[in-house]
């Protein structure tokens, strides 16, 4: 393919793109039930939480158990911050930055041992690593142990409140997918991949992959705690129970491995269509069957679609185009 | 420190670490031999737990004389999951980590099926045996501890006695060994991975059945005994059925003296951090691996 017929093809995407995000953005202005705007929201959490995960799962390899963690600790810093400084309503928000920044100086502490260990290990270590933070989040008393801990709410009618957080969780989720589209296209993501595919060549190749497998976890571990914070100021209540849940980890990996781990659009696509199925299923079918369809989902994932449904689906694509092609080409010829 | 107290709890301790190995061998076996994380391997204990439960309740089978049902049971459910599941990921190019969310996927689905099928209480093993006691001096000796203990003797051994001593186990260890060269020698690998998980579960059917006899259970215990799982296999090296027990055993003493001597909330905090430290340290066991 010729390299401007490319060029323009990645304008027309981006064109679309863009044109999404502005659509998103007007969309809690139309006035549309509390309810869609509540899903919207909670789609984009997913979205960012399941990208950010990708960085170190995907794109790095370490399969993260414990992604839920960051969030909670984000959510939890923010918390903390906005009652310490006595900031008001609408700088509580504001503090979910510096939470984040916790986060990643967690991630930073934490990983400088646990990236040592690979596969499996690694995996046991952050599932492990969710849940020594949630007891011991749920043991100290001044982040409210298992009372949990409340945060003032914005004094407004809860449509604008909500559309707020919405715009707010919108831009997250663009820097979230850009900075993961940054890193897949840089010298950074290069080294990544390189680690994924075999880390002992890569370090014979002079990348420095202590450095670099930190760095993504940072970076992995930044996004789930701001989105961790505007969760927390968009609750005005967070529990252990609920920023803690192990079944948040679960789902941040099974969307990004849904969608397929190589490129930022599966973890995007993964995160809608499974916030969809989820919404849908626990609506109308009783929850443990909500979640025995999850799992029967994990199985068919693993077993059918182990790249994820987006390379699944441009597979199929792809393969119904050759056969168009070579079928034409043969009736051409028959013909001639 | 009391002595009494102190002796009591490593008593108890060496008790529960019994059963911790019992149910973790399989675990070991199938990492080890098949690199295979079964995941769910404490999901199928808890099943297990689950149906010779009601065995009793409905029929008042003793759940030691159930295992006689339940373990073959499991040994074809365990066949069966392979065959269906496990066997088309075996050729993926990491086993290991599918195989952990595959096996992710299975415990999600039976624990749910449990909770569909007995609901949410959580239950306790009530025999006619449970709260007696054998009074040696100052020390007690729980019945069902004891029957736990000697079960758990009795199944590691058995597991053990099967690999080293019978055909079959000499060919699962060859598997392991040499996988390409043990094809050449006749050896159907196909065959001896899926024997080797019904085993696997087969023991964890037994394990499960144990810890019911010790604590109560209900549908989201597993994810606990699972951190055991990691524990007992990590701290014994993986693979490794001797290494296994003696984790287990050690896991036990550890958890039984700080059950003693520790506020209740933290005796969890505690294990968990006590996984990632070895983990840190020592990721391949404290003891050389060896099949």
């Amino acid at each position: 393919m010729a390299h401007g017929n490319d060029r323009s093809g990645f304008y027309r995407v981006k064109l679309i793109l863009v044109g999404i995000i502005f659509v998103l953005g007007v969309y809690p202005w139309l006035a549309p039930p509390v309810y869609f705007i509540s899903f919207a929201f909670n789609v984009l959490t997913y979205i960012t939480l399941a990208t950010s995960w990708n960085i170190i799962g995907g794109y790095t390899g370490y399969l993260s158990f414990g992604h839920v963690a960051f969030f909670g600790i984000g959510a939890y810093a923010t918390a903390v911050l906005g009652a310490r400084l006595d900031l008001g309503p609408a700088l509580v928000i504001l503090a979910s930055l510096p939470a984040g920044v916790v986060s990643a100086l967690v991630a930073v502490v934490i990983g400088y041992p646990c990236l040592r260990l690979r596969g499996p290990y690694f995996a046991v270590i952050t599932l492990c690593f969710a849940f020594v933070t949630e007891l011991t989040v749920r043991n100290l008393d001044f982040l409210g142990g298992a009372d949990g801990l409340w945060i003032k709410g914005l004094a407004m009618p809860i449509e604008t409140s909500r559309s707020i957080f919405f715009e707010l969780m919108l831009v997250l989720t663009v820097v979230c997918l850009s900075s993961a589209h940054w890193i897949e296209t840089s010298r950074f993501g290069a080294g990544l991949r390189a680690i994924r595919e075999d880390e002992e060549v890569a370090q014979t190749m002079a990348i420095n992959t202590p450095k670099l497998k930190i760095m993504a976890f940072a970076v992995s571990a930044f996004f789930p705690g701001v989105a961790g914070g505007i969760y927390a100021c968009y609750l005005t209540y967070i529990h252990p129970d609920i920023v803690f849940d192990v079944n948040i980890s679960i789902l941040i990996v099974l969307m990004a491995l849904f969608g397929g781990g190589a490129s930022w659009v599966g973890p995007l696509v993964g995160a809608t269509l499974l916030t969809f199925v989820n919404e849908g299923l626990s609506t109308f079918v009783k929850a443990e069957f909500a979640r025995i369809i999850y799992g029967c989902l994990f199985i068919i994932v693993i077993i059918f679609m182990p790249n994820g449904i987006v390379e699944f689906l441009k597979n199929l694509i792809v393969k119904r185009r050759l056969r168009t092609k070579f079928v034409k080409n043969k009736s051409s010829q028959l013909l001639s | 420190m009391n002595l009494t107290l102190t002796l009591q709890s490593l008593i108890s301790g060496i008790m529960m670490g019994a059963v911790y190995a019992l149910l973790g061998i399989g675990f070991s076996l199938t990492w080890g031999v098949m690199r295979v994380i079964n995941v769910s391997h404490a999901t199928f204990g808890l099943l297990s737990a689950f149906v010779s439960y009601s065995l009793f309740k409905t029929f008042g089978i003793d759940p030691i004389a159930s295992l006689v049902l339940t373990l073959p049971a499991m040994f074809g459910l365990g066949c069966i999951i392979y065959w269906l599941l496990i066997n088309p990921i075996t050729r993926a190019k990491a086993v290991i980590v599918s195989s952990m969310i595959l096996t992710f996927g299975i415990a999600i689905i039976l624990e749910n099926l449990i909770l569909l099928m007995w609901g949410a209480d959580p239950r306790l093993l009530t025999t006619s045996y449970t709260n007696k006691v054998y009074v040696i001096g100052p020390l007690y000796f729980q019945y069902p501890r004891l029957l736990g203990f000697v079960m758990a003797l009795v199944g590691v051994s058995a597991v053990q006695f099967f690999l080293k001593r019978t055909l079959t186990g000499k060919a699962v260890r060859a598997a392991w060994q040499q996988p390409e060269a043990s094809q050449l020698c006749g050896i159907n690998l196909k065959k001896i991975s899926m024997i080797t998980f019904g085993v696997a579960i087969a023991c964890s059917g037994a394990g499960g059945v144990g810890m019911a006899m010790l604590y109560s259970f209900e549908p989201h215990s597993h994810n606990l005994w699972l951190i055991y799982l990691f524990l007992v296999v990590i701290v014994g090296g993986v693979g490794n059925i001797l290494g296994a027990a003696a984790g287990g055993m050690i896991i036990g003493i550890i958890t039984g003296l700080s059950m003693a001597f520790m506020p209740y909330q933290w005796v969890n905090l505690l294990t968990f951090g006590l996984l990632m430290v070895i983990l840190v340290i020592r990721p391949q066991g404290l003891f050389q691996s060896e099949v």
